[in-house]
């Protein structure tokens, strides 16, 4: 996993919204979404600013009351997680808008928790995500009933 | 790993919806004139405009309660056409890149988008299965819906037609389609979250049963300003297997499938016999993220705003070919405007339209 570098959310593809305390990320590509709490949220709203690792880490121990090894090893685990799920992605270069100055330290620190992305894959057969390869004499795709092709529907 | 596509420019996916519009008129001259509908969609005309007769009595039922007539300027114009009743063949170039979308994997998004047609003003889409070809102008608001026979639609597609369209046209406005039910009076009601098998349509049934105004079991409408609002897009309803018309004897004969292979839902179109009860929209007052829990008691508990968040943005998004960051935007402003409630049903469904009522006459 690339741990040098700029991270950032995985757009268009990745969509999220942070409600109440919680961040819901949707990946659009593969159906799968996700719910990160607490340290998480401050974790991700580094990354969608834009961080790398020593800003991300810095931070994180600003705002969080914990054992700082603990910390560090919690972010290292969690941004291995989120790019193994292809939610973010790393580039060389600081974006141009990357607003990681507005993620500042807390005066009274939050107590540290390990974040953990909370996965849901209950409606990925709404996608198409399986390729086939038959076509009918005609070569139109097989219908949905016939291949297992063609996107669900929901009730 | 698929291959990569190339987007065509705007000016090629014009030409190329310039191009599928000749082969409308073509189908359209075949059989022997274009038949205008014209409905209400969330407040806004529509005017639908079928080459022919074929595919009118499969598409327009479920928009029945939404029926307008000529005269304000639509906002958005359909042209739609099947080859079969037409008699009009795909010309041999649209009809080999339809082949070629047959390598979907290649050149769909898993939504079903034409990954090389995806611009600002242009959008199309392959709904594989029943092989529905949609696209869109945005500018323009013109749009084109071809399918190769409307005999051969699927059970869904009678019950909510045209969604991706109607889905990329009100993107563009105030609205945001959602995979909701909706169910409540003339003056406020609330939306059902949930993915399929959660319960929405059982809830919606029982409240229509009870009296209250039906707008809604799967496929709606929202806006969040100036206030909070369902519209109904589909007087649709539907029920799943033998268990669900136990539930709703009385509803079996009104099923418009009745020969339906096993696995498909039953659909009504509730316009045909409940039309005093079937709604074009109320303000919302809640949302109830229904839940089967097998408890004696059916009741309702504070639902956290990301728990409806959840239950409404990704079945929604996963279903609508192009939503994004706006539709998950938009969905959370209006989860963010009204109260949501996790609604736990027992087995006894009448008690579920009582509580909704409850829950509206507190205002």
């Amino acid at each position: 996993m690339d741990m040098l570098g700029y991270f950032s959310v995985k757009k268009p593809d990745v969509v999220h919204e942070t409600i109440d305390g919680e961040t819901v990320i949707v990946n659009l590509e593969n159906g799968i979404y996700y719910s990160l709490r607490n340290s998480g949220v401050d974790m991700w709203n580094l990354l969608e600013a834009g961080a790398n690792l020593d800003e991300l880490t810095e931070a994180m121990i600003g705002r969080f009351d914990g054992s700082q090894d603990e910390i560090r090893r919690a972010i290292t685990e969690l941004l291995v997680v989120l790019q193994q799920e292809g939610l973010v992605k790393v580039s060389s270069t600081k974006r141009e808008d990357s607003q990681t100055d507005l993620v500042q330290p807390l005066n009274e620190k939050k107590k540290f928790d390990v974040p953990v992305l909370e996965k849901y894959s209950d409606m990925q057969e709404l996608l198409l995500l399986d390729p086939i390869h038959e076509v009918d004499e005609e070569g139109w795709p097989h219908k949905a009933e016939e291949s297992g092709t063609g996107n669900a529907e929901e009730g | 790993m698929p291959k990569r596509v190339e987007n065509w420019s705007e000016e090629e996916a014009l030409a190329f919806f310039h191009f599928v519009h000749t082969t409308y008129n073509r189908a359209e001259s075949n059989a022997g004139g274009g038949q205008e509908r014209h409905f209400l969609i969330a407040g806004r005309p529509v005017r639908l405009q079928f080459a022919g007769p074929g595919l009118i009595p499969a598409l327009t039922p479920a928009l029945e309660h939404l029926k307008d007539s000529p005269g304000s300027p639509p906002e958005l114009t359909v042209l739609l056409w099947d080859s079969a009743s037409t008699g009009t063949a795909l010309p041999a170039i649209l009809s080999r890149y339809l082949d070629v979308l047959g390598e979907w994997w290649v050149h769909l998004g898993p939504r079903g988008e034409i990954k090389e047609i995806t611009s600002e003003r242009i959008r199309a889409a392959y709904h594989l299965g029943p092989n529905i070809f949609s696209m869109i102008d945005l500018k323009e608001n013109t749009a084109l819906y071809w399918v190769k026979d409307s005999q051969a639609l699927p059970y869904y597609e009678l019950g909510s037609p045209l969604r991706t369209i109607l889905h990329w046209w009100a993107d563009r406005g105030s609205c945001q389609f959602v995979h909701a039910g909706a169910i409540g009076r003339s003056d406020g009601g609330v939306l059902l979250a949930g993915k399929g098998g959660s319960g929405k349509s059982t809830t919606a049934l029982a409240c229509l049963e009870a009296g209250l105004q039906y707008a809604s079991d799967d496929y709606c409408l929202v806006q969040t300003e100036p206030q909070p609002f369902v519209f109904s897009v589909y007087n649709t309803a539907k029920l799943r297997g033998d268990l669900d018309l136990a539930r709703f004897p009385h509803l079996a004969p009104l099923v418009s499938n009745q020969e339906r292979e096993q696995s498909d839902k039953a659909v009504l179109f509730l316009q045909q016999y409940f039309p005093e009860q079937v709604s074009r929209g109320f303000p919302l007052r809640a949302i109830l993220l229904p839940v089967i829990t097998g408890t004696e008691k059916t009741c309702l508990k504070p639902a956290s705003a990301a728990a409806v968040l959840t239950a409404l943005a990704p079945s929604t998004l996963f279903q609508l070919p192009g939503a994004g960051a706006v539709a998950i935007k938009a969905m959370s402003k209006l989860v963010h405007a009204v109260p949501g409630y996790m609604l736990e049903l027992g087995p006894d469904i009448a008690q579920i339209p009582v509580l909704v009522a409850d829950l509206l006459a507190r205002g």
